[in-house]
């Protein structure tokens, strides 16, 4: 669509000049907002972590505090498992008197030993229960 | 480049054109001001806006344009007030030293204020920012075919508005 002369016209018209005073108010009103942010912008080094925690950094600062907590109270509570841990494992001796123990146990409970009734000889039988048919001559 | 430098160099090559909408589209020196101060707030704070921007000058336009929309809606109430701000004269173009031209700028700023604000948004990028009705539409937030007919809408009612001066000054 190529302009006509009213459309020419209105193009001629010189638009009004932005006032310079306004140049170093707004620049300076905008790198006191950028502060820090400004002075450290690196985008290479920056910006993987700003696109992940910007969405919501209070949330991202209450996990880490919920972590901060988890990992202090699991410090809290490993401490009695790691004396115990020092104790080492029990002796071959500490072992075979638990076990002397317990024999001991047990026998009090069931009482003297009793042998045992033998068991009766196993005879192979014929593996039909059939009688064998005697024929006379 | 450091970002102060970025945050000028972004300032001397857009500002002018940012201010000129937003002064046509607010009608409000204080406002356009205001508005102006937020973009580059913003633009401090997140410089990497600008980098995924196909065209930095519509990119920005488009920023100004939601910020304006914006503030538009915060006021809710002061609408009205806001409308009146728009039908008066404010000084959107540089005065002259020529009677007549100075007469018609007059009209001409009085018309473009009679205008609906989005319709004054397209006749401002059309005329004297010269984008296409493409860039128009990226930058409005438009389909292109609106673009296309508020502009057609707007510069018929300036047509109508402004005939009788225009002769007189052709």
């Amino acid at each position: 669509m190529k302009p006509d002369d009213f459309e020419k016209q209105l193009q001629r018209q010189p638009l009004r000049a932005i006032p310079g005073e306004w140049r170093g108010e707004i620049l300076s009103a905008a790198r006191r907002a950028g502060g820090h942010q400004l002075l450290t912008f690196n985008p290479q080094r920056t910006s993987w972590w700003r696109e992940l925690l910007w969405p919501c950094p209070q949330a991202w600062a209450g996990l880490a505090a919920v972590w901060v907590v988890i990992l202090a109270l699991n410090g809290a509570t490993r401490e009695p498992v790691q004396v115990a841990a020092t104790q080492g494992p029990p002796t071959a001796r500490e072992m075979l008197m638990a076990l002397k123990e317990r024999q001991r146990l047990v026998s009090q409970l069931v009482g003297p030993c009793v042998p045992a009734e033998p068991s009766r000889r196993f005879v192979p039988r014929p593996r039909s229960e059939l009688a064998h048919p005697t024929v006379a001559v | 480049m450091s970002p102060p430098d970025f945050l000028a160099r972004v300032y001397d090559d857009h500002a002018q054109a940012l201010f000129a909408f937003l002064l046509n589209f607010t009608r409000h020196e204080t406002e356009t001001k205001d508005l102006l101060q937020d973009l580059f707030v913003k633009l401090a704070k997140q410089p990497s806006l600008l980098e995924a921007a196909r065209d930095e000058r519509t990119f920005l336009i488009r920023l100004a344009h939601n910020q304006a929309i914006d503030a538009m809606r915060r006021r809710g109430a002061r609408e009205k007030k806001h409308e009146q701000f728009a039908a008066e004269s404010v000084a959107v173009f540089a005065t002259s030293a020529d009677p007549d031209e100075r007469v018609f700028r007059q009209a001409l700023a009085e018309a473009l204020g009679e205008l609906p604000p989005e319709q004054r948004a397209v006749v401002h990028l059309k005329l004297w920012e010269g984008l296409t009705f493409e860039a128009i539409a990226e930058a409005c937030g438009i389909p292109l075919n609106t673009a296309a007919s508020r502009y057609r809408y707007g510069l018929d009612k300036l047509r109508a508005r402004l005939r009788p001066l225009y002769e007189e000054i052709k």
